[in-house]
């Protein structure tokens, strides 16, 4: 028999039948639909993480940190124990010794220092972070139009803000930021000035210094500082690319120059120690000044293990895009198999509607395949047959099911706003082509191995059956 | 005249319950090529079992079907179905067509098994259809045709492959007399003018008297062999 006869006989035999072609098309849709919407979920989780990787740095970056004095919260419970704890200092010795090893491209100091920023009305927590000019290029951060890097040269601080930043301000008269209230706070972060702190211990501690003595009046506080901290005016230089409800991997941040920075701090801590700077053992400042990591480029992705070994050798602790990716993509692996596991249930119960509607069809026809095999029609023909009927059950419902798919994963990104509800840069749901081909496939399989049984049956009919009157 | 079908000592045991139950008990004939025979007898007494052993629907419990120099109890099913493929065309009590396909789909079915292309099954069983005189029903469903006009639907299936034998079962079973009679008058014109076999099973003694030879058949034997075709010249002697 030729295939075009086969693929006719099929497609009528279920247009005969077309609701329960239907009922039976419907529960492999819902099937597919199912696996595909669950492992988009994954996959859109994944494909936000890689982005996320790329733009801090890409799979060649290596991030390296030593020893922090105090607040190494960050880093202290993240699961490194099993790195040695690192007992050198990044200072500029330590960048220049990195830049010298092989496969290097390129070696850059981060300082990360948290601030206080007074605008009008609003208090706002920064986070910032003191980078070069070439490590901030590298970073391929998008500005919106009219911002530009920080300028190295500039004789002021000169701030790169977050797309998210506004959500760290808050009103100071009723503690309340845009979580709360909903409102975006009515700064323009690229023109306006505003006031940094840099002191923000010294600030905090003026503060309830002078509530405490004009509420209770009673102010023999031990501990007031003599001097109350400056305050820097400061101008934004640019603004991430996106609004506030778009996630990305710069939503916090504030970037400066790191040469600005420094020279800031020292200025303002002059004779002092500057927080998270470490001290000898008499409580003096140390010799060099200290950088909170470093940031190592590898001139390949091959040469990322073998670098990280050699700065681990040094005595730094070492964290790497590489290794972060692959702890991530075990995690996302199962996050896929559990998800995928519950789709392949509902696809398992529609697999049983298949057979069972191939089980009916072949009972109602007995009479039918009989005169079919004594006119000639060969065993396998008959069980190709219904194959095909089954397969094309999978087909359709596959291609449904897609459809489907596509506009669930479209209601999910337009519900949770592009990711930016659960935190994630870029879609929640995210449906790459072979996605679509490997559950189209899969549903076509599950159709022929759930008609398997019954077309076997179908095959070892007797034709007596046609013969028997009736 | 060659053999086209010799059958030497068959038996068919069935088991009902306990008991033993012989359909065929020794049966031995020949058929040549180009011969209209009827197998005559009564409800069980065997013919529709021996029908069914020829066309190699059944395997035979003892002694050997040969169908054109083809041992039929030594095919597995797989060489049984290329056999009636190739070489057996079948008529049908109840006629059988697919309710879902038109007359000339239904004649043209059992050339797509042998993997004909659309066009030329069409065009043969267009032309069979026109042999059967149903010039005008070609397009009809079987639900918008008389008995007769489906059992000529059956009779031209049965022949759009150009088999060397047809099996028809009762093929008048489910139609009136007067149909009957017409169905018959059409088999043998057909049978004659192609040189086909025609085997034929049928309790009528009288629709019998349209083949050359009648087996009479009773509890499983043959009992008597009768010559019909001297006769039938005899009577177109007379009558010219």
């Amino acid at each position: 028999m030729r295939w075009i006869d086969l693929l006719r006989m099929s497609s009528g035999s279920l247009k005969r039948r077309k609701l329960r072609t239907f009922l039976t098309v419907l529960g492999v849709v819902i099937g597919t639909a199912s696996i595909v919407v669950m492992i988009s979920l994954g996959l859109g989780m994944q494909q936000s993480m890689y982005r996320e990787v790329e733009q801090s740095g890409g799979m060649t970056s290596i991030t390296v940190t030593g020893k922090l004095e105090g607040g190494n919260m960050y880093y202290s419970s993240d699961g490194s124990s099993e790195q040695e704890e690192p007992d050198k200092y990044i200072t500029d010795d330590a960048i220049k010794q990195f830049q010298q090893l092989e496969h290097v491209k390129s070696a850059n100091p981060v300082l990360d220092v948290s601030a206080v920023a007074l605008k009008g009305k609003y208090i706002g927590y920064l986070q910032l972070e003191g980078m070069t000019p070439e490590a901030l290029k590298e970073r391929n951060i998008e500005l919106i139009p009219d911002g530009r890097l920080p300028n190295p040269d500039s004789t002021d601080l000169e701030l790169l803000f977050g797309n998210g930043v506004l959500t760290s301000f808050y009103e100071k008269a009723t503690d309340k930021g845009y979580w709360e209230t909903g409102e975006v706070p009515d700064i323009d972060l690229q023109n306006d000035q505003m006031f940094l702190i840099l002191d923000s211990d010294n600030y905090f501690q003026n503060q309830s210094a002078d509530t405490g003595a004009t509420e209770e009046g009673n102010s023999d506080s031990p501990q007031t500082p003599a001097r109350p901290p400056k305050k820097y005016v400061v101008k934004g230089c640019g603004v991430v690319a996106g609004d506030i409800d778009t996630y990305t991997a710069n939503y916090y941040y504030v970037y400066c120059d790191i040469n600005k920075l420094e020279d800031t701090l020292k200025k303002e801590f002059r004779g002092r120690v500057i927080p998270g700077q470490p001290t000898t053992k008499s409580g003096k400042p140390y010799r060099q000044f200290v950088y909170t990591s470093a940031t190592v480029q590898a001139e390949n992705l091959e040469d990322v293990d073998e670098l990280s070994a050699a700065i681990r050798n040094m005595g730094f602790q070492v964290t790497t895009n590489a290794e972060y990716m692959d702890s991530m993509k075990k995690q996302f692996a199962m996050i896929q198999a559990l998800l995928g596991g519950i789709g392949a249930v509902s696809l398992f119960v529609a697999a049983i509607g298949i057979a069972n509607t191939m089980m009916m069809s072949i009972y109602e026809r007995t009479k039918e395949i009989g005169v079919i095999k004594v006119l000639g029609c060969s065993l396998k023909n008959i069980k190709q047959m219904f194959l095909l009927e089954a397969a094309f059950i999978g087909l359709i419902g596959g291609i449904v099911g897609n459809i489907l798919s596509f506009g669930m994963s479209f209601i999910i990104n337009l519900l949770t706003g592009g990711g930016s509800a659960v935190e994630l840069d870029g879609n929640l749901s995210y449906i790459p082509p072979w996605l679509v081909l490997a559950s189209m496939a899969f549903a076509v399989f599950v159709g022929m191995a759930a008609g398997y049984f019954p077309a076997l049956r179908a095959m070892r009919l007797s034709p007596l059956a046609a013969i028997r009157n009736e | 005249m060659n053999k086209v079908i010799e059958v030497g000592n068959l038996y068919k045991l069935y088991r009902v319950g306990d008991s033993i139950v012989r359909a065929l008990a020794g049966v031995d004939f020949e058929i040549y090529e180009g011969e209209f025979c009827a197998i005559v007898g009564t409800s069980g007494s065997g013919k529709s079992t021996l029908l069914n052993m020829l066309a190699g629907l059944e395997k035979p419990t003892k002694g050997e079907v040969v169908i054109a120099g083809q041992h039929m109890e030594k095919l597995n099913e797989d060489g049984l179905v290329k056999f009636r493929r190739e070489n057996v065309g079948f008529i049908f009590q109840s006629f059988h067509l697919i309710g879902t396909m038109n007359a000339l789909e239904n004649v043209a079915l059992p050339l797509s098994f042998r993997g004909e292309a659309k066009n030329i099954r069409l065009q043969k069983a267009d032309e069979m259809l026109d042999l059967v005189n149903l010039k005008k029903h070609k397009k009809h469903l079987p639900s918008q045709m008389s008995g007769g006009q489906q059992q000529r639907v059956g009779v031209a299936r049965a022949l759009v492959a150009d088999p060397r034998i047809i099996f028809a079962d009762e093929p008048t079973g489910n139609l009136d007399s007067h149909t009957s009679e017409e169905v018959m008058r059409l088999m043998q014109r057909i049978v004659r003018e192609r040189k086909k076999t025609l085997v034929m099973v049928t309790h009528d003694d009288h629709l019998a008297t349209y083949a050359d030879r009648i087996f009479h058949i009773m509890d499983g034997k043959i009992v008597k062999i009768e010559n019909n075709h001297k006769e039938r010249e005899e009577k177109e002697h007379e009558t010219v």
